[in-house]
């Protein structure tokens, strides 16, 4: 594409590499690729193997191998972006599926290439390290971190020194459980922070410096817990050492004799904030602070390894998208829907939505990978972040330059005006792909997503989020959905349980099971039904999440069953 | 795979063995001793009251067959072909319902 912005010496948005961390990546790919030879010439059995595999992201799934590639804090940059589209046209099938832990997973993958893959990864500093495994997972991020304007404090500096504190942690490799952290900088909590082992939340101290709250013992899965509110002043200085304590009280008191009840959330459950805080104190009294301080000059560091976009719009830059709206209606209900607050003058982030109507959500096929990698080049400094939503952002966009941005979506079937809609459904890869799955979540997503395709539909219903999983471990985070659906298996059969009122923000919340689970054929109907009942008895703008907080269940499930 | 949704056999019914290949991952079914299909079609079909013990022969020699993870999946006594009974076998045999390009027999016929 012309007029490429010329490429920074760092990554925008990211940390850069330096020879220390490429020299690393790549013994381990030589290391892994030892490890698979003697995987197929035999002398390592698949139980010795496994362990092996998962540390470098490589699942069995039910079709074939699958490949999980970490993407730090949701952020990679075009030229990452360009290796993933080559990766999924050579070794895939033409698409990757981005995750809502903001990674990409690849399905069809081959044992024998996942050496080349690694290493073609490790050429683009990037890997698959602890993308599995009882150790601390990607850390996941706000996607308008740094770009947003309700932003107090850009998080990714700090997701960065939790990613390196926590990479190959020698003490943290064996947990009792996964661990996930997410971070943000807004009091507009976008990172589902209280459905986290840790979430952090990063603001300005009273003498000028960051501080953050900490919440703990946030989860999904087989028990869903909004996570509790440990402290509201960890000093930045005290960021690794605190987190060091927090993980360490988990990692000998967290159960290891019954993997359901082996994630951190029961064990703050069990002993109670108040205990669980006085040992995690007690922890970190007796700690070697010295060693573990993060002073600022460190902060600044690895600040400095980061690209820094430099935002100047012409001054009218607004002025034109406004005319630009106002002369294209469609543009202007994308715009609506599709962008977010800049915090710097004539700037705008664009979300892209990986969510056409009947599509899977968070596939993109390789040539659209390509274009967003060429856009971004073009109007974002190189620099795309993706969303635990499964959506993409190019975070740092000029206002005059999104009409532009918008008709070249609009070609690659990239512009679906549904953020934050009902058609911005989570899915989790399900039956179809997940040998986890009890069900299949993705033909749901796609029934509904074509149901309520129209865009003036979805913004008539408003704001409402439906999020399904394929099994009780809810990696397409249901418990969170204001409208939530749980696929089951009853003997043999897939069957979905609809669970009402939860929400991942600042007002999380548990979503409730509305009655019995119900066949595959029912559920996208009964879902239409809530949506009507919501629609008669809701008042002015109210989201469906108020109307059902406001009115209660009863309602609803007279909706759902009384017909079904 | 040591999965219990793996072992749900009824007496008097028959099954069907399968397993992973080592290289790729693809699922494939025993057609006879030490020869596999990707199609559940060519399966050889067993009587369930012997189905262990031929999961054990499999079983002990996977890594010469290149294979991992082998096990039985019970099928339909109705039906005309080899059919998995649960939802999550069915899958498995004849391919991800969202993309039809790549269910087994669609790639068997496009490499025929």
């Amino acid at each position: 594409m012309p007029d490429t912005i010329p490429a920074p010496a760092l990554p925008v948005g990211h940390y850069g590499y330096d020879q220390v961390d490429r020299a690393f990546l790549a013994d381990r790919v030589e290391q892994f690729r030892d490890q698979v030879a003697r995987r197929i010439a035999g002398t390592l059995s698949e139980d010795e193997f496994k362990p092996l595999r998962l540390m470098n992201g490589l699942y069995l799934q039910l079709h074939a191998y699958m490949l999980r590639i970490a993407i730090p804090y949701g952020v990679l940059d075009s030229r990452q972006m360009r290796e993933l589209a080559h990766i999924a046209r050579t070794y895939d099938r033409d698409y990757g599926h981005f995750t809502t832990r903001q990674n990409l997973q690849f399905n069809w993958i081959k044992l024998e290439d996942t050496p080349d893959i690694l290493a073609r990864l490790a050429d683009v500093d990037m890997h698959a390290i602890q993308t599995s495994g009882n150790c601390i997972r990607n850390v996941t991020c706000d996607q308008f971190a740094g770009a947003a304007k309700d932003e107090l404090v850009d998080p990714r500096v700090h997701a960065e020194i939790l990613r390196q504190w926590s990479t190959l942690h020698p003490e943290f490799t064996f947990l009792p459980r996964k661990f996930k952290i997410a971070i943000s900088g807004s009091p507009n909590d976008r990172v589902a922070a209280r459905f986290h082992d840790i979430g952090l939340v990063a603001k300005p101290a009273p003498d000028g410096g960051t501080q953050f709250d900490v919440f703990v013992g946030g989860g999904m899965g087989r028990t869903p817990i909004v996570g509790v509110h440990l402290r509201d002043d960890l000093p930045e200085e005290d960021l690794l050492a605190y987190l060091e304590a927090m993980v360490r009280v988990y990692n000998e008191y967290g159960r290891r004799d019954n993997i359901y009840k082996a994630r951190i959330k029961i064990l703050v459950q069990a002993l109670g904030t108040e205990g669980y805080r006085q040992k995690v104190d007690a922890e970190f009294a007796a700690m070697n602070r010295a060693r573990y301080r993060l002073p600022p000059e460190t902060v600044a560091a690895i600040r400095a390894r980061f690209g820094t976009p430099d935002l100047h719009a012409p001054d009218d830059a607004p002025a034109q998208l406004d005319r630009a709206r106002r002369a294209e209606p469609a543009f202007d209900r994308w715009v609506r829907t599709n962008t977010h607050p800049h915090r710097a003058p004539g700037y705008i982030s664009a979300v892209i939505s990986l969510k056409p109507a009947g599509g899977i959500p968070g596939d993109a096929t390789s040539a659209q990978m390509d274009l967003i990698a060429d856009l971004a080049d073009r109007y974002a400094f190189g620099e795309i972040r993706v969303t635990h939503m499964q959506n993409l952002v190019l975070g740092h966009v000029r206002q005059d330059e999104l009409h532009a941005v918008w008709q070249a979506l609009r070609g690659a079937d990239l512009a679906s005006a549904n953020i934050g809609l009902i058609g911005d459904i989570i899915a989790c890869p399900g039956l179809d792909y997940c040998s986890l799955a009890n069900a299949r979540s993705i033909p749901i997503a796609q029934k509904l997503s074509a149901r309520f395709a129209s865009p003036e539909l979805q913004e008539t219903i408003g704001p409402i989020e439906i999020k399904i999983s394929g099994c009780i471990n809810a990696c397409g985070h249901h418990h969170a959905g204001h409208i939530g659906i749980l696929g089951v298996d009853k003997k043999g059969e897939e069957y979905f349980q609809l669970t009402l009122g939860g929400s991942p923000g600042s007002d999380a919340s548990v979503g409730q099971i509305l009655g019995p689970a119900l066949p595959e054929d029912a559920t996208v109907d009964a879902i239409a039904r809530l949506v009507d009942a919501y629609l008669v008895h809701r008042t002015g703008d109210e989201r469906f999440l108020d109307t059902y907080r406001r009115l209660g269940a009863t309602l609803f499930k007279d909706a759902v069953y009384a017909t079904a | 795979m040591s999965d219990v949704r793996n072992n749900r056999r009824e007496a008097g019914g028959s099954s069907v063995i399968t397993a992973n290949r080592l290289l790729d991952g693809r699922i494939v079914w025993q057609v006879e001793e030490g020869t596999w299909s990707t199609l559940i079609d060519d399966a050889r079909i067993i009587p369930n009251d012997e189905i262990e013990a031929a999961i054990a022969h499999a079983a002990g020699r996977q890594q010469a067959d290149g294979l991992v993870g082998v096990y039985g999946v019970q099928v339909d006594a109705e039906a005309a072909t080899p059919t998995p009974v649960t939802v999550r076998e069915r899958i498995r045999a004849f391919g991800p319902t969202v993309h039809p390009d790549f269910t087994p027999a669609a790639e068997f016929e496009a490499h025929a």
